[in-house]
């Protein structure tokens, strides 16, 4: 099992966002978290990856416990992230996102760094190795030197998803990646998304695009006002009449 | 052909540099931190201190100015790294106050605000021991105010290349992409795996070891040092050639730090009116371009190549 979520609460005053959520993710799957919005699923991101420390509750990742470590130790463990409303370092080319994205499989410091030892040098060549292959798996080649807030909205997605991956993680999490795409765009991140599966890279995904949830995830899980009101296969979701009522039979809000 | 006023005003251009960029570094990770005036009369007492009262040699005392200042910095910014912006910069202009009232006040060891006077003086040292090796500054038809005037100004010119060449290397390594990072949107770069904790405390050392280091050199050049050197006047001043000559990118402290030093000498003529041009510039600059002179568009344009498509200005 590579993550466990055991009876995860997260309260804020008297707001419950999160209420007992209890599932597993095993590795090389991916699991579509969906839920009306407000229903917590950024708030199990923020949780998972210690934005936010749940206030009961545990998550395991690959067998150790991870609540309660700092954001930086649990990436370090192979968990990245995406953001809901894209968090890019504007002032840097799309490159520069993507290296900063691979500290983690980096080492060089203060010492390396300003006598360009020839460890730093070969470190830096394999960043920058790494980073173009990255830029090409997400259809970005040739923008390189491009600064990061000038790209589309679409693209920036991709940057952030290259960045992520840059870590070389086990599991990524992927907030709402198709939020504000056209259907080409959308089938586009589809692609990548069965690319990222493909390198057994475990996906825990947010998504409201019904159709892409379908299409591309092994299980899910819904979420309703903090709480988990079922998961299992996307076809026994579509049918189950809770859900159907909390979620799929409203409007697209 | 050396003047030794020329020579003085730009020795004290490049230690200005030198203070300059220590509140740069700091602010490379976001961290304001006013204390550069503190820090700076840290390590002049010190080497003042230990060179007067025990007799060490000057490069000893410099070395020590440096680190007392970076162990400070580490004590002062453990418990400030949980603050940011404007309470960072107040927190630190205090801890500075601090330190000059406990100099004014502990009198048996700095003489009070009457200060130390007599400190060893990097030229005069220096020609001093090779006169003692039998040189002299006549063989190359050099005064010996002259002599002493360039070897502190080349000495000064080859310790501001080696901090700049350490930065340049440092801002674009792995390192410098962390602080990047940590500048633009902390909780982004916690969330690439950067300990933003090591690296706000690395730059805040860096800063304050640079700036004692900058003072222990300015007691050595001026021979003279009292608290009135390092009021807040000093950290303001500071902080404004970061500000002025822009503070995104290495350069813009180097240019301020240079220019704001050199103006109000450029100025002396118009006696009382130069302080009015020079407070009239800063809110022109201010007004108009807001980052500072030097900034990444700047920069790029100056070595030639242009980002294609957009312009980032």
């Amino acid at each position: 099992m590579l993550l466990e979520i055991r009876k995860v609460s997260m309260i804020f005053g008297g707001l419950a966002a999160l209420k007992d959520v209890d599932f597993r993710l095993e590795e090389g799957q991916i699991l579509g978290l969906i839920g009306p919005n407000g229903a917590g699923k950024t708030t199990l991101f923020n949780a998972i990856t210690s934005f936010l420390h749940p206030t009961a509750g545990e998550i395991f990742f690959n067998g150790e416990k991870i609540s309660g470590l700092r954001t930086h130790e649990i990436t370090n463990r192979g968990i990245s992230r995406t953001f809901q409303n894209i968090r890019l370092f504007d002032q840097m080319t799309v490159e520069e996102n993507v290296m900063v994205g691979r500290h983690t499989r980096s080492r060089a410091g203060v010492w390396n760094s300003v006598l360009r030892t020839g460890f730093q040098r070969k470190e830096e060549a394999r960043i920058r190795e790494k980073t173009d292959e990255l830029l090409d798996l997400v259809g970005l080649q040739g923008h390189n030197q491009s600064p990061a807030s000038s790209l589309p909205y679409g693209f920036q997605r991709r940057v952030e998803i290259a960045r992520a991956l840059a870590g070389e993680p086990r599991l990524i999490l992927l907030d709402e990646p198709v939020a504000g795409m056209n259907d080409n765009e959308t089938e586009e991140m589809a692609r990548l998304i069965k690319k990222i599966l493909g390198f057994g890279i475990t996906i825990l995904l947010i998504e409201h695009d019904m159709s892409m949830v379908m299409k591309v995830c092994d299980r899910l899980v819904v979420l309703n006002f903090g709480e988990k009101i079922a998961e299992g296969a996307p076809r026994e979701i579509q049918n189950n009449p809770q859900v159907i009522e909390a979620y799929l039979g409203r409007e697209e809000e | 052909m050396i003047n030794p006023y020329y020579l003085q005003i730009a020795s004290f251009i490049l230690i200005n540099i030198l203070l300059g960029l220590s509140i740069y570094i700091t602010l490379c990770t976001g961290q304001l931190s006013l204390g550069s005036a503190g820090f700076m009369s840290i390590g002049a007492y010190t080497s003042a201190l230990l060179t007067v009262k025990l007799g060490l040699p000057i490069p000893l005392g410099l070395l020590a100015g440096g680190l007392l200042a970076a162990v400070i910095g580490l004590l002062i910014g453990l418990p400030t790294l949980r603050l940011t912006g404007v309470y960072l910069a107040i927190a630190t202009l205090g801890f500075g106050e601090v330190v000059r009232v406990v100099f004014i006040n502990w009198e048996s060891l700095t003489s009070g605000a009457v200060g130390i006077a007599g400190i060893p003086h990097l030229g005069r040292t220096i020609l001093a021991r090779l006169q003692a090796a039998g040189f002299s500054p006549e063989s190359w038809g050099l005064k010996n105010n002259e002599f002493i005037s360039l070897t502190v100004f080349l000495i000064l010119l080859f310790l501001t290349l080696l901090t700049l060449l350490f930065f340049s290397r440092l801002l674009k390594s792995r390192v410098g992409r962390a602080f990047q990072a940590i500048r633009l949107d902390e909780k982004a770069a916690e969330a690439m795996g950067i300990n933003t904790t090591y690296y706000k405390i690395l730059t805040f050392v860096q800063g304050a070891a640079l700036a004692g280091f900058a003072g222990a050199l300015f007691a050595h050049v001026t021979g003279y040092i009292s608290p009135a050197d390092f009021t807040y006047h000093r950290a303001v001043e500071i902080l404004v050639f970061a500000v002025f000559g822009g503070s995104e990118v290495l350069w813009g402290p180097v240019f301020g730090a240079g220019f704001l030093t050199l103006m109000p000498e450029l100025l002396r003529g118009l006696s009382e009116y130069r302080y009015f041009i020079y407070g009239t510039i800063l809110v022109v600059l201010m007004i108009f371009r807001p980052q500072g002179v030097i900034d990444r568009p700047l920069l790029d344009r100056l070595r030639g190549r242009r980002n294609e498509g957009k312009d980032a200005a």
